[in-house]
């Protein structure tokens, strides 16, 4: 089944002219955002001189530090007025990244949401259970948009509250969820807990993490469905830049939509299909805030044998991250945000250390921090009152629930080259 | 003020009631022919399609109930099929089983359309950017204000409930205009704001907020402005309609209710007869264009009345007035009703009290008895004993004369009475624990 089977199923010539005319009008579209015309007058790229595909490895990348520094509207290429929606991620210390869309761009995020879910075999019969966040995250309502224009029935029941999710599965003869991996392992727990057997489950989208074999297998299992891998960023509009098809071998990208190149991450050269690096992508048709090269960060490699659904060449699923990154219950977290965090608490020294582990299938982070003496007066309920100040703080930055320990000054070990402050101690999913 | 739909929204009375005959008229019929709930309460009030001759025959049909809802859940009385339905709410309830409510396209879009006229009737469109606070997810609240406002062509913000630090950088460094969450949590929005030194008034670009899904008071509003310098609007609406529907326009004189959506009458609560035009009673509405869920003459258990005059604005839509209270909020106090709206507007009506009151209610041997705690204002905070003892006899003083009963109050430190990012809780009745 295809929702836009002519976009989906292009031959690879049509491909690449499309892609070259649209890569052509997204360069006119960045001459509206200061920083990409002084970045491309800087690399001597003039829109008449990208005559080729190829000739995009004359612009320099994009990276997540300079879209913080454009912080807020910086990179937004159209009017205030014309953005309809705002959503933010977190960014690597402090401020959050902005993204805005026109009505255009929501259009186009949820054509891509449905052509996912219409490859694999949902449609208006299907019940659907939306179990992420809404509001600031783009996975809550980039799928729910997605799901309503393919006429599903969408229940809007964003996270927590896990036997009442059951519940209503049941209750709803609920057909198809999504959520994160680790989420729908907690589920098929506490159903299994309740005696709940999940009957009309057929299918299951969990992305937003990354998630191995061995867990698919654990996850059909357990709650009868079929489990499929969705990938994508909010930075690239949000969920449904890659999908798995029925044939769960890698992950379509829409191509029409974006273009992608694989690079060494640390000489920025582009590999050769099926070696394994950094994913760079331009999205060819976004309006509010086009990008040129941007580097996702995720690692993943070009799949060369084409598939049997003739959607065009795929990508791996993500192994793992090019920068020190952490996924925590499909939050993005970077060390330097939580560094950041509690430099800010004068009664914490300089020297912490996190610890991740995976307890009952959900992630718990854990992080030591010492004790600043000389802002710090030692009485017991001042220990309480700050330790929940921390967690207070961290939460606020990183909307993720921590357990906080102070320990004494001088405890916790010091480095000498390079710090290791973060141990993630989770088995590989 | 531009209307959305000018056609619609300034019709001439005449053509209003026509077109709700009209649209009353089919409803009774699909519902006769295709809702086995419907056609059974029909059939035991005795009246068959042919009856409604003209609009106020809908005074024969049969009322309806939340218990009808709870006792059909999920979906009994649902009239559409699977394919049909787009969308699921779920409403917890305070008792019992949840209240379901199913949204075919065309519910959706009309309930998007009612707010898109209701948030233009308070001067917001596109340029504006709407920081939606109300929670996201199965509650109305989040969602309905999020299509309505992308609807009008704002920029959304959806922040949701929660965080509420990060709810204010975000409304200062993305310049919201508007904010649409509930009174309560605008109260610690602005008091959490004070304390991280962000004056809203000077430091923000907002100027609106759309304030519901809890009762509140003029008395409230003017506060709100005057501390916040923004206008606050009311917003009504409640899941088993859709969700939030109707807000006031700027006159600032009860909601509209747009006829070709909604018929409206206040009855008796105890008789259930009709009441006219500026009589106070029981709100009870038939959803005229509702497909999923159908509502013939619902009983909400809200308390107004109705002002059918064309208003100032130009709209001909009849307004009922802002809700004093439901009728399960109603709390009988030695046999005397009392609302907790009435206990929130004479105390704004004190400048020695803050924004946040409780109302604790016991039976002491086999009196009820009725204690207000209050939080005193900034300013008027002292520590002298003498003047603390002035206030409170104010309190009491003004409560007995509004409310007719005795009460006790107890006056608190700002800061000490329990805050509210969703609906605030501000009755413990420990009668019926």
């Amino acid at each position: 089944m295809f929702w836009d089977k002519k976009a989906e199923t292009l031959k690879p010539d049509e491909l690449r002219e499309l892609q070259l005319k649209r890569l052509k009008k997204t360069l006119i579209q960045v001459q509206n955002v200061d920083f990409y015309r002084k970045l491309l007058s800087g690399a001597g790229v003039k829109v008449s001189s990208v005559k080729t595909l190829d000739d995009i490895r004359k612009i320099p990348f994009t990276k997540k530090q300079d879209l913080r520094n454009g912080y807020p509207f910086g990179f937004f290429a159209v009017p205030l007025k014309k953005i309809v929606r705002i959503h933010t991620t977190s960014g690597t210390t402090g401020k959050p990244t902005v993204v805005g869309y026109t009505r255009k761009d929501l259009d186009a995020w949820s054509d891509l949401i449905a052509r996912n879910m219409t490859m694999v075999g949902v449609g208006e019969n299907d019940v659907f259970q939306n179990m992420v966040n809404y509001g600031m995250f783009t996975g809550g309502l980039g799928f729910h948009y997605g799901a309503e224009k393919i006429g599903m029935t969408v229940i809007p029941s964003a996270t927590g509250n896990t036997k009442r999710q059951i519940e209503m599965i049941k209750d709803f003869g609920v057909t198809t969820i999504h959520c994160t991996p680790s989420y729908a392992m907690h589920l098929s727990e506490i159903a299994e807990e309740m005696n709940m057997s999940l009957e009309s489950l057929r299918t299951g989208i969990f992305g937003a993490e990354p998630w191995s074999e061995s867990v698919r297998q654990t996850l059909e299992k357990r709650l009868g469905v079929t489990a499929y891998d969705s990938y994508g960023l909010s930075e690239l509009f949000g969920p449904g830049v890659a999908f798995e098809c029925p044939e769960r071998d890698g992950l379509h990208i829409w191509h029409d939509c974006f273009y992608v190149e694989i690079i060494d991450p640390k000489t920025g050269e582009r590999v050769s299909d099926g070696e394994r690096g950094e994913l760079v992508v331009t999205p060819l048709v976004k309006e509010a805030m086009p990008l040129l090269r941007y580097r996702t960060g995720d690692i993943t490699f070009l799949i060369e044998d084409g598939c049997l659904c003739r959607r065009g060449q795929k990508i791996a699923r993500i192994t793992g991250r090019s920068d020190d990154m952490l996924v925590i219950r499909g939050i993005n977290v970077f060390p330097s945000q939580i560094e950041h965090v509690l430099l800010k608490i004068p009664e914490v020294g300089n020297q912490f250390m996190v610890y991740i582990d995976r307890i009952n299938h959900l992630d718990e982070m854990t992080v030591e921090v010492e004790i600043n003496r000389e802002f710090f007066s030692g009485e017991l309920a001042d220990l309480a009152r700050l330790q929940k100040k921390v967690v207070k703080e961290l939460h606020d930055a990183l909307e993720l629930r921590t357990t906080v320990k102070l320990v004494e000054p001088g405890s916790l070990p010091r480095f000498e080259g390079k710090a290791k402050r973060v141990i993630d101690r989770r088995e590989a999913v | 003020m531009r209307s959305w739909d000018p056609r619609i929204e300034e019709m001439p009375k005449e053509d209003l009631r026509k077109m709700q005959y009209k649209l009353l008229k089919s409803l009774v019929y699909r519902l006769y022919s295709f809702s086995p709930f419907y056609h059974e309460r029909m059939r035991e009030q005795n009246v068959h399609p042919d009856d409604i001759k003209e609009l106020s025959d809908v005074n024969r049909l049969p009322f309806m109930f939340k218990r009808d809802l709870r006792d059909n859940y999920p979906d009994k009385i649902f009239t559409s099929t699977q394919e049909e339905l787009v969308r699921y709410h779920v409403s917890s309830g305070t008792t019992g089983k949840p209240t379901v409510v199913g949204y075919t396209q065309n519910d959706l879009d009309s309930w998007t359309t009612s707010l898109a006229r209701a948030l233009t009737s308070l001067g917001l469109g596109r340029g504006d950017v709407i920081q939606v606070s109300y929670g996201y997810g199965l509650f109305t609240g989040g969602l309905g204000l999020h299509y309505g406002a992308e609807r009008i062509g704002a920029t959304v913000l959806p922040t949701s409930v929660g965080n509420t630090e990060r709810q204010i950088e975000l409304m200062q460094d993305l310049g919201a205009t508007a904010i649409a969450c509930t009174p309560s949590y605008l109260l610690h929005i602005g008091e959490v704001a004070e304390k991280m030194g962000v004056d809203i008034k000077k430091d923000t670009k907002l100027r609106t907020g759309v304030l519901g899904a809890e009762p509140w008071t003029d008395r409230m509003r003017t506060r709100i402005e005057d501390w916040l310098g923004i206008k606050a609007y009311d917003i009504y609406g409640t899941s088993e309609l859709s969700g939030p529907m109707f807000t006031e326009c700027t006159e600032q004189k009860g909601f509209h209710i747009w006829s070709d959506l909604a018929l409206v009458e206040i009855i008796d609560p105890g008789t259930g007869e009709s009441l006219e035009s500026g009589e106070k009673g029981e709100l009870t509405i038939t959803m005229l264009q509702k497909e999923a869920l159908p509502m013939i003459r619902y009983r909400i258990g809200d308390i107004t009345m109705m002002d059918d005059d064309v208003c100032a604005c130009g709209r001909t839509h009849p307004r009922i007035q802002r809700i004093q209270g439901r009728v399960d909020d109603m709390l009988i106090i030695r046999g005397i009703n009392v609302f907790p709206s009435q206990v929130e507007y004479a105390l704004m009506g004190i400048p020695e009290v803050g924004q946040h009151f409780q109302i604790v209610v016991e039976r002491k041997g086999a009196l009820d008895d009725m204690l207000v705690r209050v939080e005193l204002s900034k300013g008027s905070f002292s520590d002298k004993i003498t003047d603390i003892m002035k206030v409170r006899q104010k309190v009491e003083h003004r409560l007995r004369n509004s409310l007719n009963v005795n009460v006790n109050v107890e006056l608190v430190e700002p800061g000490s009475l329990p805050r509210f990012e969703g609906k605030a809780k501000r009755v413990i009745d420990k009668r019926s624990l």
